[in-house]
C-alpha cells in the first residue's frame, strides 16, 4: 500500500486476506486487466507469494480449460447447411446492392485507397472454381473407388470423419465456388471508386496477407553511353509480380502501375537457351541475341540470356506428390499459405510429364482442390495453387485421410509416392487421438506412401508433434520460414533436382560508345547495382537455380538512330578520352558475368562480347521476340513512355508467333491473360 | 483460354460478411446448440438468422465487434427461440436448462478423449452462466468488455463469473491440463 501510486486511487486494493474472492485475481490471470488496475493486483501479487500461487493456479486452470475448449472446437465444428449458406449469400449481395448508395457512398470514414485494393485482392483470389466438380469428397464414403483398404486397418476414421463428411461434404469446395452473379463485374468495378471504412479484423489480416503496397517504380531511362557506358545490375529469378498481376487481371481488378515488375514477367517464363552441359567450366552459359525492337525498329533489343546447367532429371523416379494443405484461418498470414503457394509454384517448376501432383485442402472440412495432373501441364497446377485462400477451422484429420486416399490411387510403382502436409502445425486431428493419427500414418508407410511435413510460420508450431508423425510416415519434417528454405527443402522432395548452381550472380554491361548512343535495361529497377558492386564480393545478388533461365532486354538506341541527347554542359576539368582499340572492333557491347559457387566466399566472372549482325526482329528467335512480348506486355500495363505506340494487339501478336514449342504451356497463358486484357 | 465458367466474377461486396461467416460460423452454431439444449438444427436457424440480420447491418456499425454482434444476436435469438417453444420453461432457470443440454453435447465423441472430456463434464456441472461466460471468454476468445455486451451483463458480474468459475474448476483441471 505505502507504494501506491497515484493512479491507482481510483481502485479498491486487493484485501489483505479475502484476496481469493477477488475476481480482479481471475482477471489479472487472465490478462483482463489494464493499466494502473493491473499496476495494482501485479503489486499486490508480487508481495504475496500465496496469492501469486493462486494467481498461477487459476491462469493453469484456464489454460487447460481453454485447451479442452479447443480440442472441442476442432472435433466439433458445426456449420450451417449449403442452402444456409447460400440465403447468407444471397441476403448480402441484395443488401449490399442497396448499401452502395447508402452506407458506402454516404462518405463513411476512411481507410486510404492502399487499403482498399488489399481488400479488393482478397476477393478475386475466390475465382471461380469449375475444373473439378465431381471432386466433393465425403470422407465417410472415402474415395470413390479407392477407399477400403484402409478402413480395415484404422477403424477409427470412420466415426472420426463421419460429422465432418456427413454434414458438410461440399464445404471446402465452396471455398473455391464463386457465387454466379452476373453482377459481378459491375460491383468490383464499383467497390474500386468507392472508399470502404473497415475496422474487420479479418479484413485487416487478409490485408496483411494480400499486403499491396507496391513500392514505387520509376522506370530505367535511356541512359546516354557518353554519359555512363555501364550498366550493372543483380540477376532476379522472382517471378511474383507476373502472378500477381495475374491474378488481378483475371478478376476484372484494376492493375496498379507499381505492381507491375518487367523483369519479373520475362522471368516467369522458360527459355530454350543452351545450357552448359554437367560438369562444365562454368555453371550457366550466356547467349545474347540483337534484333530491331518492335516498338521502335531504329532501335536494337539487346537479350541476355542466362542458362544454369541442368542436373540429370532422369534418374529420378516418377513423383506421385498429393499436397495437403491447411488452408484454415490461421494459415491467413504472410508466413504461411502465400509462402506455401509461392513454394509449390517453385516445386512443379521440377516435375516432368511422368509426374502426377494433386492437392488436398483441409479447413473446416476437406475438398481436392487440384485432381491428380500431370506434372506437365504447369500452367494448370500453378493456377490452382494461385486459387487457394485460407479460412475456417482446421480438420486435419480428415483431410490426411482423403490425401492417402488419392495418393494410393494414383500409385506409381516404384516411384516417388509421397503426402506433403503443410500447416502452421496448428493441426487437429479431429475426434482420433495422436495415437491413432500415428497408427493411419504409419499403415499408409507400408503401401509405400510416406508423409513429408513442411511446417510454416512461427509461433505455436507443435515441433514434437510433427516431426513424430513425419518419422512415423517414414519422411522428413522441414520448418519453412522463406523462399529460400522452401526451395532447398522442396527440391530434396525430388532428389535433388533443382539446386543453387550459382549465387551473387551480377552482370554489368558496358556500351561501345562508337555504336551506341544510349541504353536502357528493361525492368530490374529494383535490381540496378552500383558499378563499384560489381567486384565487391561483399555485395550480394541473385542466385541461379539448376535448369533455370535468367532473362534480360535492353533496349538500345545506336549510332546513326534519331537521338538527342539530354542537355549537359562541358565539363571543366577533363575532356573526352581518346577512344580504345575495342571500341573500332564494331562490337556493340560486352556482358560481364561475376558469380559465387553456391558455397563459395570468393567471386569468378567471364565476359562475353556482343556484335550486331543487324537482325529484324522477324529473324530473331522465338525466345527473344516471346521476351520482347512479354516486355512490352508489361511496359503497356505500366503507362510506359518506352513501349511506343505499342498496344495489347502487338503484345498478342507477337506473342502468337513466337510460341515454340511452348513446354509446360506457360505462353499459351500468357496468351490467355493478354486477351483478358484487352477486353478490359 | 478459360472457359466462360472459369471467368465468373467473385462476389466482392459480400466479403465481409463471408469472411464472418467462414470465421465464427461453427462456434456460433456451437454456441447456439448449447443455449438449445444440444439442437443443431434449431442453432443452425437461429445461426442463419443472425447472419441475415448481419447483412441487413452497415458495415461500419459492426465494425470490428462482429463476433461480439454476432454472439448477442444469437443469443438473444435462442433466448426468443425457446421462449417461443416452450412456456413452461422457466427462463434463467439453470437447473431446468442443464439436463437438456447435457443430452446431445455436440462433443460426445470425444468421449474417446477422456482427459477432454473430464474437463468439459466439469465444465458443464457449473452453473449455466459461469459456463457461458467460461466458453465466450476461453473458446470463443471474447473480452470480458464483449462478454458483457453479449451477456447483457456489467463487466464486474462477468469478471465475477469467470472467476467463481475458475476456482470451482481449479485443481480438478490441473492434473488432466498438463496431460492435454
Amino acid at each position: 500500500m505505502k507504494r501506491e501510486s497515484k493512479d491507482e486511487r481510483g481502485y479498491a486494493p486487493v484485501d489483505q486476506r479475502d484476496w481469493a474472492e477477488d475476481p480482479r485475481l481471475s482477471a489479472y490471470a487472465l490478462g483482463e486487466l489494464e493499466g494502473a488496475e493491473r499496476a495494482l493486483v501485479a503489486r499486490f501479487v508480487a508481495d504475496h507469494a500465496e496469492a501469486r500461487a493462486w494467481v498461477d493456479e487459476l491462469a493453469a486452470t484456464a489454460r487447460a480449460l481453454e485447451s479442452a475448449l479447443a480440442q472441442e472446437s476442432s472435433a466439433f465444428a458445426p456449420a450451417l447447411t449449403d442452402e444456409q449458406r447460400d440465403a447468407v449469400a444471397a441476403s448480402a449481395r441484395r443488401r449490399h446492392a442497396l448499401g452502395a448508395r447508402r452506407g458506402w457512398l454516404g462518405g463513411a470514414a476512411l481507410v486510404a485507397a492502399a487499403a482498399l485494393a488489399g481488400t479488393i485482392s482478397v476477393l478475386i483470389t475466390q475465382q471461380a472454381r469449375d475444373s473439378a466438380p465431381g471432386y466433393a469428397y465425403d470422407i465417410s464414403g472415402g474415395v470413390p473407388g479407392g477407399a477400403g483398404s484402409v478402413r480395415g486397418s484404422a477403424p477409427a476414421p470412420a466415426t472420426r470423419f463421419d460429422r465432418a463428411g456427413s454434414s458438410e461434404p461440399r464445404r471446402a469446395l465452396s471455398l473455391f465456388k464463386a457465387a454466379p452473379g452476373a453482377e459481378g463485374l459491375e460491383t468490383l468495378s464499383r467497390q474500386q471508386d468507392l472508399p470502404q471504412a473497415d475496422a474487420d479484423m479479418e479484413v485487416a489480416e487478409e490485408r496483411e496477407m494480400q499486403r499491396e503496397g507496391y513500392d514505387h517504380i520509376v522506370e530505367n531511362a535511356f541512359m546516354p553511353v557518353k554519359l555512363d557506358a555501364r550498366s550493372t545490375f543483380s540477376i532476379d529469378v522472382d517471378t511474383a509480380s507476373y502472378t500477381n498481376v495475374r491474378r488481378m487481371l483475371n478478376s476484372g481488378a484494376s492493375v496498379p502501375p507499381d505492381a507491375v515488375r518487367v523483369e519479373e514477367f520475362i522471368n516467369y517464363f522458360p527459355y530454350s537457351y543452351d545450357a552448359p552441359s554437367p560438369g562444365a567450366e562454368r555453371p550457366f552459359a550466356v547467349q545474347v541475341a540483337v534484333a530491331a525492337t518492335p516498338w521502335a525498329p531504329q532501335h536494337r533489343l539487346v537479350r541476355i540470356g542466362l542458362a544454369a546447367e541442368a542436373l540429370d532429371l532422369g534418374e529420378r523416379p516418377a513423383a506421385n506428390l498429393v499436397f495437403l494443405l491447411d488452408v484454415s484461418g490461421s494459415m491467413n498470414d504472410p508466413r504461411k499459405l502465400p509462402l506455401v503457394k509461392r513454394a509449390l509454384g517453385l516445386l512443379v517448376e521440377q516435375l516432368g510429364e511422368g509426374d502426377r501432383v494433386s492437392i488436398v485442402v483441409y479447413a473446416g472440412a476437406v475438398g481436392l482442390a487440384l485432381p491428380p495432373t500431370s506434372g506437365a501441364a504447369r500452367e494448370a497446377i500453378l493456377q490452382a495453387i494461385e486459387r487457394l485462400e485460407a479460412g475456417g477451422s482446421t480438420n486435419g484429420g480428415a483431410g490426411i485421410q482423403l490425401a492417402y486416399d488419392v495418393a494410393r490411387e494414383q500409385l506409381i510403382e516404384g516411384g516417388l509416392n509421397r503426402v506433403l502436409l503443410c500447416t502452421d502445425g496448428d493441426f487437429n486431428v479431429g475426434v482420433a487421438s495422436d495415437g491413432e493419427l500415428e497408427r493411419l500414418i504409419a499403415e499408409e508407410a507400408k503401401s509405400g506412401v510416406f508423409l513429408t511435413v513442411l511446417g510454416f510460420g512461427a509461433g505455436d508450431f507443435q515441433d514434437a508433434k510433427m516431426e513424430k508423425l513425419s518419422n512415423r510416415g517414414n519422411g522428413n519434417f522441414a520448418y519453412i520460414d522463406s523462399l529460400l528454405e522452401a526451395r532447398k527443402v522442396l527440391v530434396e522432395q525430388l532428389g535433388g533436382t533443382l539446386a543453387t548452381v550459382a549465387k551473387d550472380v551480377k552482370v554489368q554491361v558496358e556500351f561501345n560508345p562508337a555504336e551506341v548512343q544510349a541504353a536502357r535495361l528493361i525492368g530490374y529497377e529494383n535490381r540496378v547495382l552500383a558499378h563499384q558492386d560489381f567486384l565487391d564480393d561483399g555485395k550480394d545478388a541473385g542466385e541461379i537455380g539448376a535448369g533455370h533461365t535468367v532473362t534480360a532486354l535492353y533496349e538500345v538506341i545506336p549510332v546513326g538512330a534519331p537521338y538527342t541527347p539530354p542537355p549537359l554542359p562541358e565539363s571543366r576539368y577533363t575532356t573526352e578520352a581518346p577512344p580504345a582499340r575495342a571500341a573500332f572492333s564494331g562490337e556493340l557491347l560486352t556482358v560481364r558475368l561475376r558469380y559465387k559457387a553456391p558455397d563459395g566466399d570468393v567471386s569468378t566472372g567471364f565476359e562475353v562480347p556482343v556484335s550486331d549482325r543487324g537482325a529484324t526482329f522477324d529473324a530473331a528467335d522465338e525466345d527473344t521476340r516471346f521476351a520482347a512480348a512479354v516486355a512490352a506486355f508489361g511496359m503497356v500495363l505500366r503507362g510506359s513512355e518506352h513501349v511506343g505506340g505499342a498496344t495489347l494487339d502487338d503484345v498478342r501478336r507477337w506473342a502468337l508467333e513466337a510460341l515454340g514449342e511452348d513446354r509446360g504451356g506457360y505462353r499459351a497463358g500468357f496468351l490467355a491473360l493478354v486477351e483478358r486484357a484487352r477486353q478490359r | 483460354m478459360p472457359s466462360p465458367e472459369g471467368e465468373r466474377m467473385p462476389e466482392p461486396k459480400t466479403h465481409w460478411i463471408q469472411a464472418a461467416l467462414a470465421r465464427h460460423e461453427a462456434d456460433l452454431v456451437r454456441y447456439a446448440a448449447q443455449r438449445l439444449g444440444g439442437d443443431l438444427d434449431r442453432a443452425r436457424d437461429v445461426v442463419q438468422e443472425a447472419f441475415l440480420r448481419l447483412c441487413k447491418e452497415r458495415r461500419e456499425d459492426v465494425g470490428a465487434r462482429v463476433a461480439e454482434w454476432l454472439h448477442r444476436v444469437v443469443r438473444n435469438l435462442a433466448i426468443d427461440a425457446r421462449r417461443k417453444e416452450s412456456r413452461m420453461m422457466t427462463l434463467n432457470d439453470e437447473d431446468h436448462a442443464r439436463p437438456d443440454e447435457r443430452a446431445p453435447r455436440p462433443g460426445a465423441a470425444l468421449e474417446q478423449r477422456d482427459a477432454v472430456a473430464q474437463v468439459l463434464e466439469r465444465l458443464d456441472a457449473l452453473p449455466e452462466k459461469q459456463r457461458e461466460a467460461l466458453r465466450l471468454k476461453l473458446q470463443a476468445g471474447l473480452s470480458y468488455k464483449e462478454i458483457a455486451a453479449v451477456m447483457d451483463e456489467t463487466v464486474g458480474n462477468v469478471g465475477w463469473l469467470i472467476h467463481v468459475g475458475l476456482k470451482a474448476l481449479r485443481g480438478k483441471l490441473a492434473v488432466e491440463g498438463a496431460e492435454l
